[in-house]
């Protein structure tokens, strides 16, 4: 995760409708920088269920959005972090693992297919921080 | 609370209803309870979903789709989802989310011919 | 086409990088009078140099030609002085670009005539000014000048990459050609080796083809693939289950006796699937979905 950084936007998630902003602002971006329907729809989608996440696990964070160049590559960086509880076992809740975190876990699994990168860090008791990536392609 | 209800048409014994906003937040429990009123009301045998306005599903919006769809099954009407654009049905599947056990349709004439077959499963 | 799109923020970054400041811009403004009686005669001379050069000489086919773009280019000069630096003005120098870059006009040429813009300027602001104005009001030229020419700079890298992504489109639309053998069927051969990123994209054309043409059904014909191993299946098992979510139905064909073996022996479960060896079985049990049957012609006596 070393490309430079262009401008970035932040966006508090404090609401459920702060999630849609998010969304259009992430819709926005991608479109601006050329993404097409089905990597528009991918980063969109991924973007409202971590935001979503955010809220209905943490009950609120922020977020950020901020294009990104790598040489000849432009892609959009995402981050959401947020001060809830945490998530223990972070392994088998990305695999699905767990019923009580089921909507948690099929939000970061689903999500992690949609972008080229994904990082997470997760400390019970403290917050969890989401960052992912994802390219415009040719 | 005023809201602005979305518009159900009804087609014979069919309702038809066209979802051009995001379905996120409280427009999506009003979604629902419009379109479970008026089956109520009309005791519609089928339901069109048309979701060719929505350029992005994601979870929670399926699940209100498909929870709707096991709503109004209860209420023994069949419903069946048209209309998806091809980037809303990639995502859904890359995410691993097939919507299996949702019928659907290219879209409103195609579903009514579903709904005038006999349902597979 | 790919445009090239400069906000607020990014003119006021480049501004700030190009040292284009206020001051500039409203020195220019206060040129004006002079541009205005110096601009025939620097552009008469900039074309001189146009066209006494036998390379750049080609890009004009007749004396009408030269004359429209004399007069544009009399508008390009004065807009220097017009004291702005803004989306709107950011935006027609783009479009200057995107018209010059259309005609193959290459930016050595856009820059040699930059080159000699300033020349010429810095000749005429000795002559009417002091010094120290002419020294100032050239600075300021020259800050928008630079501006201007990474613009046109831009225009031709924006044009470079629009032609890279079409090409790069265009050979993932000839290597995945989607067939229409009927009304509301489609039919994908799919040939040679599929590697994720391949089946990403055979999905998604597969996907607008589908909404495109309202098809009902689509055979993808995968008795061209070398290999087919999980990764390969899992790809066909997800743009089934997409096809399916647009409301159509996918038969697959082309499945060997070789590849139903794999298939099995790897514990792929497409039981769910219709497949079939032949593609004409496959075609006919897609035309069966739209109501149509293939039978033995009448024979007429």
């Amino acid at each position: 995760m070393d490309a430079p950084v262009d401008a970035v936007e932040r966006f508090t998630i404090q609401s459920e409708s702060d999630i849609a902003l998010v969304r259009r602002r992430v819709r926005e971006v991608a479109q601006e920088l050329g993404f097409d329907a089905f990597a528009t729809a991918a980063i969109t989608t991924a973007a409202s269920e971590l935001a979503r996440n955010v809220w209905t696990h943490a009950h609120g964070g922020d977020s950020a959005i901020a294009r990104v160049l790598d040489g000849r590559r432009k892609g959009v960086r995402l981050e959401f972090r947020d001060r809830g509880p945490g998530i223990p076992d972070l392994p088998r809740v990305l695999a699905g693992g767990y019923s009580t975190a089921r909507s948690l876990g099929l939000g970061l699994s689903g999500s992690k297919r949609l972008v080229d990168e994904f990082h997470i860090e997760s400390t019970p008791g403290r917050g969890t921080l989401v960052e992912v990536t994802k390219w415009a392609r040719y | 609370m005023k809201r602005d209800s979305i518009p159900i048409l009804r087609v014979g014994d069919t309702l038809l209803i066209t979802v051009h906003t995001e379905l996120h937040d409280t427009v999506a429990e009003a979604f629902q309870e419009d379109v479970l009123g008026a089956i109520e009301r009309s005791g519609a045998a089928g339901l069109i979903i048309d979701i060719s306005g929505l350029d992005m599903v994601d979870s929670y919006v399926a699940r209100v789709l498909a929870d709707t769809g096991r709503m109004a099954r209860l209420m023994g009407t069949r419903s069946v989802l048209v209309g998806m654009r091809p980037e809303v049905a990639a995502t859904l599947v890359r995410m691993g989310y097939p919507m299996e056990g949702v019928e659907t349709a290219l879209g409103v004439d195609d579903g009514l011919a579903l709904l005038a077959t006999a349902r597979v499963r | 086409m790919a445009r090239l799109k400069l906000d607020a923020r990014e003119i006021e970054s480049r501004r700030a990088f190009f040292e284009l400041t206020d001051d500039d811009l409203a020195r220019l403004a206060s040129l004006r009078t002079f541009a205005d009686r110096h601009s025939k005669e620097i552009v008469d001379a900039l074309y001189e140099l146009i066209l006494g050069h036998a390379d750049s000489r080609a890009f004009f086919s007749d004396e009408a030609m030269v004359q429209r773009v004399k007069s544009l280019q009399r508008e390009y000069f004065m807009g220097l002085f017009a004291g702005r630096c803004d989306v709107p003005y950011v935006e027609d120098r783009l479009r200057v670009g995107a018209v010059h870059e259309r005609i193959g006009l290459q930016p050595k040429w856009y820059i040699g005539a930059y080159s000699r813009y300033l020349r010429l300027l810095l000749d005429r602001m000795f002559a009417d000014f002091k010094p120290a104005d002419a020294q100032a009001a050239f600075s300021s030229v020259k800050k928008l000048v630079a501006f201007d020419m990474a613009l046109a700079i831009d225009t031709y890298n924006v044009a470079y990459l629009d032609t890279m992504a079409r090409q790069q489109a265009a050979i993932r639309e000839l290597s995945t050609p989607v067939i229409r053998v009927y009304e509301r069927v489609l039919l994908l051969p799919v040939v040679g080796t599929v590697d994720s990123h391949r089946a990403e994209q055979i999905m998604e054309q597969l996907l607008v083809r589908v909404v495109e043409e309202q098809a009902r059904a689509v055979i993808v014909d995968i008795a061209g693939v070398p290999v087919v191993d999980t990764r390969v299946a899992d790809h066909l098992i997800k743009t089934t289950a997409a096809v399916r979510l647009l409301g159509a139905e996918t038969i697959l064909t082309g499945i060997s006796a070789h590849v139903a073996r794999t298939i099995i022996q790897l514990g792929v479960d497409i039981s769910t699937m219709h497949t079939l060896t032949r593609l004409a079985d496959g075609i006919e049990l897609a035309l069966g979905l739209i109501g149509r049957e293939i039978r033995p012609a009448e024979k007429k006596s």
